[in-house]
């Protein structure tokens, strides 16, 4: 069955394309957040959460900062440390969060989702994610059934015979193992040996123990890659067939983050091997049945993604491609980010910051946002580009009683070379994207971000999720 | 058409200056609704002079509380207020909410002191009425007796319905019941009857109706699922009316039933 929203790539109009510009799982991004939200307006908004006579289910967030070692590549908020006695101290912490933040929202609210991110989730012990869900399961109402999407990131490495099984036990149905690449020499190059088998073994223990899900994360642009080599990295992935592949762009922005400076710029592919190593994986991930669902994400047809895809009911927040996107999402630990109501809220990303609020019983909320009406309207517009590949401008002037040509003619102007390229075709009353312009998405988005002006100075995309590379560049 | 668009200024009851005028409960839209439906004329104005526009109150901000002494009646302009009590052990009882047009301290006759507690639920906005100059006026003019006699009647059956309402009830008739009384409510201010913002938090909702907070999310999935209404955040739009009246109950007692508070 061929897909109804094909993906083409075009490495002339890619490489045309290659400006930064944000990922919007959020609108406003990250960098826009203000000092002057904290923890009273957090409070006050999630307290109103409980107020509709629905009100919506949560999606959980925690964030678990600790590597034993340091890939090179990354540039998230990670602390890095053999010390395991930091999980114990952090989950001392944690768990004070847990309570606070589940005086905010009533009982009877379900968990659909909960998403263990990191640094490794797994640098933490059995014994210790389990005392983290008792703590969540103590506070919030975590729903049992079949459509909940419980997961956690795995570093393979570190996973034992076992772990799976008892992950499973713990209510994670899916799980995310960082692979980046099986290329030894590449391997070598970001600090993180990790055979394939090791992967291999991880994956099948998570199908044994009854995972519904598994995705592997792949990263293109690394140092020493080679088309022939990240061939031989695609055919190992397409055996074990997950049923999600995230292929994120490397972005080397040494000066920023400094793990980055262990990796020799010389290594690294040139922009028009980048450019074939993207264009060889898409080729080779679609020809093996997966369906692209945007930004970095492809998914097997049968999976919910992929079938959200073809309903037109996906959705974009934090954890990046979600089908639960009607969730207040609160955020727990060092650099979270919640989403409650219409506002944003920051942790701390500083460890000390973190623990120091809440020893001192206050939540660790240092900046946030309250969307306004131009920022509700500009963010479901965004969604509805990288959600459903088009925009309908009657739906929006439905919902918020505006004209949609008089509102945003200077973002429409704007979208004209966009369409003049062939990235969208444009109708009488919307548009939408064409499948070369599908691996363009967040250029057709920024049109309609009013901070757009910033895209040729890529801001530092904070993001609270930052278990891989920022990537300032859309390619 | 929000029939107190603006919020007023306090103004004194004896200047005759042009705002009161302009303000007066002739031109109120609520008219209709509130004491002055049966005067007219002069006595109107009589009534006009006592009546005083009070200060907009903010969203949880209290317009009486219980055991204050009773001075006034207070005829909601705009906005939606809660009425509520709390016993000895420190529980809350939610008795009414009060939307545009409706008397709020009636109870508070009798004993001279307010029997319970009003609150805003949003931004909203009163008409001031001193008791005692109303009861001057009353003396003097029947046809305002007459409707302060009406009124006292309309509260007592609206809370006669309610109490057989929690006593009786199923759960979803109350809610059915409950969101039809609202929606004939928006229609007598001359608002879109099927659409309703709800002022009241889903707390003070399951208090009043006398059902956990969780059973009204669920009645209101099931109305939802039923085709009946649909819900986004706060605003629940009506979309099948008659499918509301009969599970309100309206059908088999008829017209004149329900919550016609």
């Amino acid at each position: 069955m061929a897909p109804s929203h094909p993906v083409e790539f075009d490495a002339a109009l890619l490489a045309r394309y290659d400006v930064t510009g944000p990922r919007y799982t959020s609108y406003p991004t990250a960098p826009f957040f203000r000092e002057d939200f904290g923890e009273r307006e957090y409070r006050a908004r999630a307290l109103a959460t409980n107020e509709d006579p629905i009100p919506r289910p949560l999606s959980l967030y925690v964030h678990l900062p600790f590597c034993e070692s340091p890939c090179f590549y990354c540039g998230c908020t990670r602390f890095i440390t053999r010390d395991h006695g930091n999980a114990a101290r952090y989950l001392d912490r944690l768990e004070r969060e847990v309570t606070l933040q589940g005086a905010l929202f009533d009982p009877d609210r379900s968990v659909v989702q909960l998403h263990l991110g990191g640094g490794t989730p797994n640098f933490l012990s059995l014994a210790e994610l389990e005392r983290l869900l008792r703590a969540l399961r103590t506070t919030f109402r975590l729903d049992s059934g079949e459509a909940r999407d419980f997961s956690i990131e795995l570093d393979p490495r570190h996973v034992a015979p076992g772990d799976l099984a008892a992950l499973a036990g713990l209510g994670f149905n899916r799980v995310s193992l960082g692979v980046q690449d099986f290329d030894e020499a590449v391997q070598q190059a970001i600090n993180r040996i990790q055979p394939r088998a090791q992967t291999e073994d991880a994956v099948a223990a998570a199908r044994e123990a009854g995972m519904r899900s598994v995705n592997l994360d792949l990263i293109y642009g690394l140092p020493r890659q080679r088309p022939d080599t990240f061939a031989k990295t695609l055919e190992g992935v397409l055996a074990i067939r997950p049923e999600r592949i995230a292929l994120y762009a490397y972005a080397h922005l040494p000066e920023r983050f400094k793990a980055q400076r262990q990796i020799a710029a010389a290594d690294l592919p040139e922009p028009a091997v980048k450019l074939e190593l993207l264009g060889s994986a898409i080729r080779a991930l679609t020809g093996a049945g997966y369906c692209y669902i945007g930004m970095d994400h492809f998914a097997l047809p049968a999976d919910p993604l992929a079938r959200a895809l073809e309903a037109g009911t996906l959705q974009r927040n934090f954890q990046g491609y979600t089908t639960h996107g009607q969730c207040d999402l609160v955020g727990f630990g060092a650099s979270a980010i919640g989403h409650v109501d219409d506002c944003y809220a920051q942790n701390a990303r500083d460890l000390a910051d973190y623990y120091g609020a809440l020893e001192a019983g206050r939540l660790p909320v240092v900046r946030g946002l309250v969307l306004d009406e131009d920022d509700r309207i500009r963010a479901e517009i965004i969604q509805s580009v990288m959600c459903r590949n088009a925009l309908d401008y009657g739906a929006i002037e439905v919902r918020f009683g505006i004209r949609f040509e008089e509102r945003f003619a200077r973002e429409l102007a704007s979208l004209r070379p966009l369409a003049d390229d062939g990235l969208i075709v444009t109708g009488e009353r919307g548009f939408t994207v064409t499948p070369r312009g599908r691996l363009l998405l967040r250029v057709v988005a920024m049109a309609f971000d009013a901070s757009a002006q910033h895209a040729g100075e890529a801001p530092a995309w904070a993001g609270r999720k930052p278990a891989r590379p920022h990537f300032s560049r859309v390619i | 058409m929000d029939p107190a668009e603006s919020p007023l200024p306090r103004v004194d009851s004896r200047s005759l200056d042009l705002r009161l005028l302009q303000r007066s409960c002739a031109t109120c839209g609520l008219s209709q609704l509130c004491l002055p439906a049966s005067i007219g004329g002069e006595d109107l104005t009589r009534l006009d002079r006592v009546v005083q526009a009070k200060r907009p109150l903010e969203r949880e901000q209290t317009l009486y509380g219980a055991g204050q002494p009773f001075h006034s009646l207070y005829v909601v302009r705009s906005g939606a207020f809660k009425t509520y009590s709390v016993d000895n052990e420190g529980e809350t009882q939610v008795l009414g909410f009060h939307l545009p047009g409706e008397i709020m301290g009636l109870d508070a006759i009798a004993s001279g002191r307010h029997e319970c507690s009003a609150e805003a639920l949003d931004r909203a906005s009163v008409c001031e009425v001193p008791f005692d100059k109303l009861e001057e006026i009353a003396r003097e003019l029947p046809g305002l007796q007459q409707q302060l006699l009406r009124v006292i009647s309309r509260e007592i059956q609206h809370d006669q319905r309610h109490l057989v309402m929690i006593g009786r009830k199923l759960a979803l008739e109350r809610l059915a019941i409950f969101l039809h009384s609202l929606s004939q409510r928006l229609e007598r201010v001359r608002r879109d009857p099927h659409v309703i913002v709800l002022p009241m938090s889903r707390r003070d909702l399951a208090n009043y109706l006398g059902l956990a907070i969780e059973t009204v999310s669920r009645l209101f999935s099931r109305l939802g699922e039923l085709g009946v209404i649909s819900v986004e955040r706060k605003t629940v739009r009506i979309l099948d009316p008659a499918k509301l009246r009969e599970l309100a109950g309206e059908v088999r007692r008829g017209r004149i039933a329900g919550d016609s508070r």
